[in-house]
């Protein structure tokens, strides 16, 4: 019975959020809290040779300060989730050499953030500088400068891999279409920024944190081992969050926070200013991929060659994730038989990459879907046409790809289609035909691609050759209070997906509530809310493994309702049934008891339960996915698990005199499966697809040679304003996954993944008289103009 | 000064930026600070019903200023016609541009009661969202120009008094 | 000196400048007047706000250039305390208004312990972020001449709607459709203050048309490269927005 899956119901989280009444982490009060901030270094690359903090230390007002050295001696180095070939220190303040412009090196805690910022300008640190490494293809080479020498090299990951015969398909191929694509850094850059409260109880010894980390559950373990300290003495509270994109992770500023927190014996405080969100936190990797396609001469794609050197900055914590996750997902919805994916993971003297908003999708489908654009072009073929050809059928799913990937379900065609319907495709060629005539540069560009969701962390060991973490899951609680409502928590803290709406939604429809009776606990509590390692908001997971663990605790709960129900009203328990917060004999309505009698039962008369049946009315569900498995022999694996997919057609118009681009029109049609909530959807799909847009025209993380970063506030770093991107139509196909709980899909990444491509497709589209080749984003009004004139002087 | 109608008397540090004295020394966290150069609009408020930027302020400055932040945006009971159209939209996913977007919004439709599209984004376009992609912000200002407009009208319609401003629901 | 402070509280917010001392101007009296003079031209208080210059019917009706070019300085928020006397005397070289200013031929008010003094606005914006303004003076006032007849044309590019321009021109031409007998054409984000475009200039009073004159615009400019754009696009601009301005003040003149 599903009356509220799957209703448009607007948010429970809106009232407060609405009300300025949210609580985020900088607005946590606590008794006698300081306020810490970072020295950073100005060097992208240097040894320190000297620090001295002590003038700093008796500022008044500060109460505590920690150097590098300080922390390497009462903690350990951060833990990586994907460990380097040999181990690296990572500690939380760097120690004896900085890495990037901007890495932390020393930390003042002090009575307020103006006093802690003025306490550092009185920290001398002697830096010996060394030579930047800005470029990821000559951080490769032989004689780069080295950021750990003593790994011998800065590529933390080199690897090829095959599947199908690919020498075979290229040999047999009618033709070879071969590019280089790039793309620059850019990343999601949530309006909060990031940060954490530490306390420490020096009685109990324990320390708790007040974050809008995402992913306590790595979080907490590797707290635990930097601080030396059981988990048990940890606790970890997520409020509201001010958006996550995979950005709001840095385990190593809680552990600042820790250490400062425990030497003034005050809880500290520390939250990024944009300045060092921007230079500090986490880029997606910029990168370059060699891209070959081996094609038939009626366009069907046979084979994949790619090269793929992914730069990581200084990621000592998850480095590789972007070329594993481009690795499983690189056909992107196409029939392609045969792949090769050669992965470069690189270091620079730059700002650590991340998971950010796609994590390395984004790229796959700019290079793979720039690619068929071209061959398109090559053969004469409508790009719309190509596709057709090329995609995986749905009378094929389940499909496995030559990586291991596995389309569940799903219409590619179809979804192609009613997008082209739904932006009138050859209306829209007929309007540019016009368009041209009269001197206007109109152009259409199509992009489409699986949105995958969930990861399964068995595939990091193709690159560390050990299993240590793997699949996919989390763990949710349910619980009808004594008084017969309801309140629910889930290991996943939201950061404005909805979580409190779709939860309540979901175990409204298992316990016959409505959503206005089950409260569901903000955010994330370690000392409360149920969680395992793999436990936060990262993947797109929220329908391939909460939404399992919150029908698995809803579910429980249920059935225990049934069998008291049944106990009380002497029936079967199979024979009951909930409804409107009555247990129910079905077919009999006048014979019920009350939720509320339930629980009353359940915790107070406990005399009335079954024999057997222990009191109380909660249960705690971990569920993982089954659809991850080990990595397989040859090397396939699952390292997504259920796909989405979708198809976007973009129209945009560019100004000849001046290379500027407007974004006319962009259609979405998408397929996410089973909608939990239509309304909570659409919004995603909305603020994924202006992620892409600002990433194919406006927003890039810019170094010099000297690796220092030019776009460092956000007058140079350039995110979409209103005026910038159009009203967003989306229409939607629903495909349901037949391996998922409810046969929902994920849709959290959703067109931050395609839209760079669409835009870019576009834009080549429009230049189609001048023979441009858009390669690399973003896309910029000057380059378009050197385009043209470059074109035009061709001529 | 005042602050949401009410009278308010600190002695402040002359550095204490007005974002940080509503936030800190008020408790008034609704405030959210972005960025801290002017950009973001998140810590956008009113003062003297215009919308000002309040990491761009100091709190000395405001002297005899009236401030109304959005918890003076939002009714004792219940939520303003324009928060009810952005929940009613889903104008809202994280909510930390919302206050700062409720201002824009408010401050647009005190002056133009019936705005385009185009003029709604252009008055939002000061106030960076990072998770809706402005659609159904856009929709929920239309909305509530509608809702406050039709109300309007039939207040005027029974002979009461002139359009107001956005009222409470 | 604060006033509106939209460009120099980024600036503290962000520990560039650590001045000793902030002097909040924004209560003195009578400095956000907008009144006209005699002669018809507009007289402007150093604290008018830019959302006051966009919405004056004064400035509409005496110097609606200025209007038009205080819509594009930032966003709501920002116009509505920002000031045209800060946006003179913090002289950015990618600025709206000191252009605006420079195209109307306006003069600046300036006073001090040795009393008032007039400048004329070429010879108050001396460079980047430098003015004529010595270290105890301020701005009072912006007087702008009358400009009766005149057609005006105000055209920038920027990345986004309310950024600092890559480039813009302001133009203020006399004469009538047919034949212009002066003009005015500045540009901004085009070298280290606001230029005039005299080879432009020249060419439009010489009879050349819209686009025959742009082509020269650049000559007089010598435009910065930075991490929005370089050189040679901006110059590539000042051509581009040049005709366009021309062809808007020409279909402007009576």
């Amino acid at each position: 019975m599903t009356r509220w899956v799957g209703a448009p119901l607007p948010r429970k989280e809106d009232a407060r959020l609405l009300g300025g009444r949210g609580l985020y982490v900088d607005d946590v009060a606590r008794p006698g809290l300081l306020h810490a901030a970072m020295l950073r270094s100005p060097h992208a690359h240097a040894r320190i040779v000297a620090i001295d903090a002590a003038a700093a230390a008796r500022r008044p007002g500060v109460h505590a300060v920690l150097t590098g050295a300080d922390a390497a001696a009462v903690s350990r180095p951060i833990r990586p989730l994907i460990p380097t070939p040999v181990p690296l220190p990572d500690w939380c303040l760097a120690v004896d050499r900085v890495r990037y412009a901007g890495e932390a090196v020393a930390a003042v805690a002090a009575v307020d953030r103006a006093t802690a910022e003025d306490a550092l300008e009185q920290i001398r640190v002697e830096y010996e500088p060394l030579p930047a490494v800005v470029d990821p293809e000559a951080a490769l080479r032989a004689d780069s400068p080295l950021l750990y020498p003593e790994l011998g090299t800065n590529v933390l990951w080199h690897d090829v891999f095959e599947y199908g015969d690919v020498a075979g398909a290229f040999a047999r191929a009618d033709g070879v279409l071969g590019e280089r694509f790039g793309i620059q850094r850019y990343a999601s850059t949530p309006l909060e920024t990031f940060g954490a409260i530490a306390e420490h109880d020096a009685g109990l010894d324990t320390y708790t944190f007040w974050t809008n980390d995402q992913r306590p559950g790595l979080t907490l373990a590797i707290l635990a081992d930097s601080l030396g300290v059981p988990q048990s003495r940890l606790r970890l509270v997520t409020p509201d969050v001010g958006g996550a994109f995979g950005n709001k992770r840095r385990p190593a500023y809680l552990l600042v926070c820790a250490l400062l927190a425990r030497r003034a014996a005050r809880p500290v405080k520390y939250l990024e200013d944009r300045l060092e969100n921007l230079a500090a936190l986490m880029h997606a990797c910029n990168g370059v991929m060699d891209l070959e396609l081996a094609y038939r001469a009626d366009g069907t794609v046979l084979a994949l060659r790619v090269r793929d050197v992914a730069d990581e900055g200084k990621n000592l914590v998850s480095p590789t994730q972007h070329n594993l996750i481009k690795l499983g997902n690189i056909v992107n919805g196409y029939g392609i038989a045969a792949v090769s994916y050669e992965a470069y993971s690189v270091l620079t003297t730059k700002c650590p990459s991340g998971a950010n908003r796609g994590i390395g999708k984004p790229f796959m489908c700019f290079a793979v879907e720039r690619a068929m654009a071209l061959l398109a072009r090559r053969l004469g073929l409508d790009p719309a046409e190509l596709r057709l050809r090329n995609y995986v059928g749905t009378g094929q799913m389940p499909y496995t790809t030559p990586p291991g990937a596995q389309y569940d379900s799903g219409d590619y065609a179809g979804t192609l289609r009613r997008a082209l319907d739904r932006f009138d495709y050859p209306a829209a060629r007929e309007a540019q035909a016009r368009a041209r005539r009269e001197g206007r540069l109109l152009g259409i560009g199509i992009a489409t691609s699986v949105e995958p969701a969930g990861t399964n962390l068995a595939s990091y060991e193709l690159v560390t050759g050990r299993r240590a973490a793997s699949g996919s899951a989390e763990a949710a609680m349910v619980r009808v209070e004594p008084d017969g409502r309801v309140r629910a928590s889930l290991g996943d803290p939201a950061s404005g997906q909805g979580y409190e709406t779709v939860v309540a939604q979901i175990v409204a429809d298992e316990l016959g509530v409505t959503p206005d009776d089950v409260h569901v606990e903000r955010g994330f509590d370690s000392a409360t809310t149920p969680w395992l390692y793999l436990s936060g908001n990262y993947s797109n997971k929220f329908s391939v493994t909460d939404v399992g663990a919150v029908l698995g605790a809803a579910r429980a709960v249920r059935d225990k309702i049934r069998r008291i129900a049944a106990h009380r009203l002497e029936a079967s328990a199979e024979d009951i049934e909930l409804v409107d917060a009555v247990a129910r004999v079905r077919g009999a309505p006048g014979r019920g008891v009350a939720m509320r009698e339930i629980a009353r039962t359940a915790y107070a008369d406990v005399l009335g339960l079954p024999p057997g049946e222990p009191p109380g009315l909660e249960a705690r569900h971990a569920y993982q996915n089954a659809l991850a498995q080990p990595v397989g022999a040859d090397r396939t694996v699952r390292s997504q698990l259920v796909f989405s997919n979708a198809a976007h057609c973009c129209l945009v118009e560019i100004d000849p005199r001046t290379g500027q681009v407007k974004i006319v029109r962009h259609v979405v049609v998408h397929d996410c499966g089973r909608e939990l909530n239509p309304r909570l959807v659409e919004g995603m799909v909305h603020g994924s697809t202006v992620h892409g847009m600002g990433a194919a025209l406006l927003e890039e993380f810019r170094y010099d040679a000297d690796g220092q970063l030019l776009s460092a506030t956000f007058m140079d770093y350039l995110k979409p304003t209103a005026l910038d991107v159009p009203d967003i139509e989306v229409d939607r196909l629903e495909h349901p996954s037949p391996f998922t709980p409810l046969g929902a899909k994920g849709v959290g990444e959703g067109g931050a993944i395609p839209a760079p491509a669409a835009v870019a497709n576009a834009v080549e589209d429009a230049l189609a008289a001048y023979d441009v080749t858009v390669r690399s984003l973003p896309i910029t009004p000057e380059q378009l103009w050197r385009w043209l004139v470059a074109s035009k002087e061709a001529r | 000064m005042s602050v949401n109608g009410r009278g308010v008397e600190r002695t402040v540090s002359p550095r204490r930026s007005l974002a940080d004295f509503l936030r800190e020394d008020l408790g008034l966290t609704g405030t959210h600070v972005g960025c801290e150069h002017g950009v973001c609009g998140a810590c956008t408020v009113l003062v003297d019903d215009q919308t000002a930027r309040s990491c761009l302020l100091f709190a000395a400055q405001l002297h005899d200023a009236r401030v109304v932040t959005v918890e003076g945006l939002t009714p004792p009971e219940g939520l303003s016609a324009l928060q009810a159209a952005f929940r009613d939209c889903h104008a809202l996913q994280c909510g930390f541009c919302t206050p700062g977007m409720l201002a824009a919004a408010h401050e647009l439709l005190a002056e133009n009661a019936d705005p385009t599209r185009d003029e709604i984004r252009d008055a939002i376009a000061g106030n960076l969202c990072m998770c809706t992609g402005y659609v159904n912000i856009v929709r929920a200002i239309e909305l509530a120009a509608r809702r406050l407009g039709a109300s309007a009208a039939a207040v005027g319609a029974q002979g009461g008094a002139a359009p107001a401003p956005p009222r409470r629901e | 000196m604060l006033a509106g402070g939209q460009s120099l509280v980024p600036m503290l917010n962000m520990r560039l400048v650590r001045p000793a001392r902030l002097v909040d101007i924004n209560a003195v009296p009578g400095l956000a007047d907008i009144r006209a003079r005699d002669d018809g031209g507009l007289a402007l208080g150093a604290l008018t706000r830019h959302t006051a210059l966009v919405t004056s019917r004064l400035v509409h009706e005496h110097a609606p250039l200025l209007a038009a070019a205080a819509r594009h300085v930032g966003h709501r928020a920002i116009r509505n305390r920002g000031t045209l006397g800060g946006s003179l005397a913090h002289a950015d070289p990618a600025a709206e208004l000191p252009a605006a200013l420079l195209a109307l031929d306006a003069r600046v008010v300036v006073a001090g312990p040795s009393g008032p003094r007039q400048i004329a606005l070429d010879d108050f914006v001396l460079g980047a972020l430098t003015t004529a303004l010595a270290a105890d003076e301020i701005v009072t006032e912006i007087d702008v001449p009358p400009a009766r007849h005149a057609g005006w044309g105000f055209a920038e590019v920027a990345r986004r709607a309310g950024d600092f321009a890559l480039t813009g021109v302001a133009a203020v031409l006399h004469g009538n459709r047919g034949r212009c007998t002066a003009a005015r054409l500045v540009a901004f984000g085009a070298d280290e203050r606001p230029v005039r475009l005299s080879a432009a200039e020249d060419a439009l009073i010489g009879g050349a048309r819209a686009e025959e004159s742009a082509a020269v615009a650049a000559l007089d400019c010598r435009p910065p490269a930075d991490v929005h754009a370089s050189a040679d696009y901006r110059r590539h601009l000042v051509s581009v927005l040049t005709a366009r301005v021309i062809g808007e003040a020409l279909a402007r003149l009576a």
